[in-house]
């Protein structure tokens, strides 16, 4: 059970230090980097547990990117940023290249094998489970991490229209 | 029309075209393209609307309760994604209001954050390759893949890099990118280094993905600016197209 905990904590680490690769790519301010370090942390831990709790894989991303989408929202109110400053370069640890490049290789596998083949449809089942999991993953990320933008943008609105009646 | 308030109009123009083709090329959102030029064109005073396109914007300023306006369109510039332009626009368009800057000082501004400088060469080659031995990692990499998955992210990204100073078509230079981290990752799975080398082959390239162009699609199509989610979903495809075409070349080298 710890050393559960423990190998959990690990890959925590390592997501905060992809984030982290992504958000000094993107050239973002100093004063952001810890922040985005904790976010792809706590994000990719988060998308972890609910996967050891037999949660399906999109479920949970959606999970994890919800939750940096919100914790950036108001990481955004702290270090006068925006939120997409926060949010990209953590919820990218998530991006599901594995996935993904095994859809890639069972497409090139596929346009190389005749359709009489007997591995044809194995490799054509496994390539559509591969693509539509790439493809749904990626949804949820973005969703994730778009809707408590665009709420807290609704909010900020308010805040201008609210501008000149108070001067 | 006094000749006075064209001036002033032209001077507003200028500086709101600076800022959404700023904004635009950084990587923010349409929305938010749209509502950081409306919030400092409210400020000074001036109705501002915008047809914001990926590749140019197009923006008429009027005066408040008058006949004057002026119209113009700029090319946004092709530069890549930087966010302390992102967060430092947005931090200035709140001083505008609050702290009611001149168009003056707003141009002075402008021109310290595009001089502002990046993280040194060095340092964003190894983080971004310490990120690819993360991402390693997370996919269940060991001991030397991980290193060898930190050497041809650093290469990769050094070659995207040269590639793109040389004014290289963009798809090219990620094709290029992808194919010289592969052909380094590769050269493991040739040789056997590690238990699991397939793993370093296949997270070395995940440095080249298009994660800004695929979560504003979506924050774009959400927000109802279908046509520009559309464009930012087909370039992330296309980026996507590019790095699978880098190592499909590898996989041929190698025969793997």
């Amino acid at each position: 059970m710890v050393i559960d905990i423990l190998m959990l904590l690990e890959k925590g680490i390592w997501f905060g230090f992809a984030a982290l690769g992504f958000a000094v790519l993107f050239n973002v301010p100093q004063r952001t980097l810890l922040i985005i370090w904790l976010l792809g942390a706590v994000g990719g831990l988060t998308k972890l547990l609910l996967m050891q709790t037999n949660v399906p894989i999109v479920v949970a991303t959606f999970a994890g990117a919800s939750l940096i989408g919100i914790l950036s929202v108001s990481a955004a109110h702290n270090k006068h940023a925006p939120p997409l400053v926060f949010s990209i370069p953590s919820v990218i640890p998530m991006i599901p290249g594995a996935f993904a490049y095994r859809m890639m290789l069972g497409l090139i596998n596929l346009s190389g094998t005749a359709v009489s083949s007997p591995t044809y449809y194995q490799t054509l089942a496994e390539t559509t489970s591969n693509g539509l999991k790439t493809m749904f993953i990626l949804m949820a990320l973005a969703a994730g991490v778009a809707i408590p933008m665009l709420i807290s943008r609704k909010e900020t609105i308010k805040k201008i229209s609210r501008l000149p009646d108070t001067e | 029309m006094n000749g006075e308030n064209i001036k002033k109009i032209k001077e507003v123009e200028e500086m709101l075209l600076d800022v959404g083709t700023l904004l635009m090329s950084s990587g923010a959102s349409t929305g938010r393209v749209r509502i950081t030029v409306n919030r400092i064109a409210d400020a000074l005073g001036y109705d501002a609307e915008l047809l914001i396109t990926s590749r140019s914007l197009m923006l008429t300023v009027a005066e408040e309760d008058s006949v004057n306006y002026s119209s113009s369109v700029r090319r946004t510039p092709p530069h890549g994604v930087n966010f302390k332009i992102v967060s430092g626009i947005s931090r200035m368009s709140w001083r505008v209001i609050e702290e009611k800057l001149t168009i003056a000082q707003i141009n002075l501004e402008i021109e310290r954050l595009t001089s502002l400088p990046h993280y040194p060469r060095i340092i964003v080659l190894s983080t971004v390759a310490l990120a690819g031995a993360s991402f390693c990692r997370l996919f269940g990499g060991e001991g030397w893949e991980l290193v060898v998955t930190f050497v041809a992210t650093f290469f990769g990204l050094f070659i995207r890099q040269e590639a793109m100073k040389k004014r290289f078509n963009p798809y090219l230079s990620i094709v290029f990118a992808s194919f010289a981290a592969s052909l380094i990752s590769g050269l493991s799975v040739k040789l056997g280094i590690g238990d699991s080398p397939e793993h370093a082959f296949a997270t070395s390239v995940l440095f080249l993905i298009p994660g800004v162009p695929l979560i504003n699609s979506l924050t774009d199509l959400i927000d109802g600016n279908t046509l520009n989610g559309i464009v930012r979903g087909v370039n992330g495809f296309t980026i996507a197209f590019a790095i699978a075409l880098g190592l499909l070349f590898a996989m041929l080298v190698y025969g793997i």
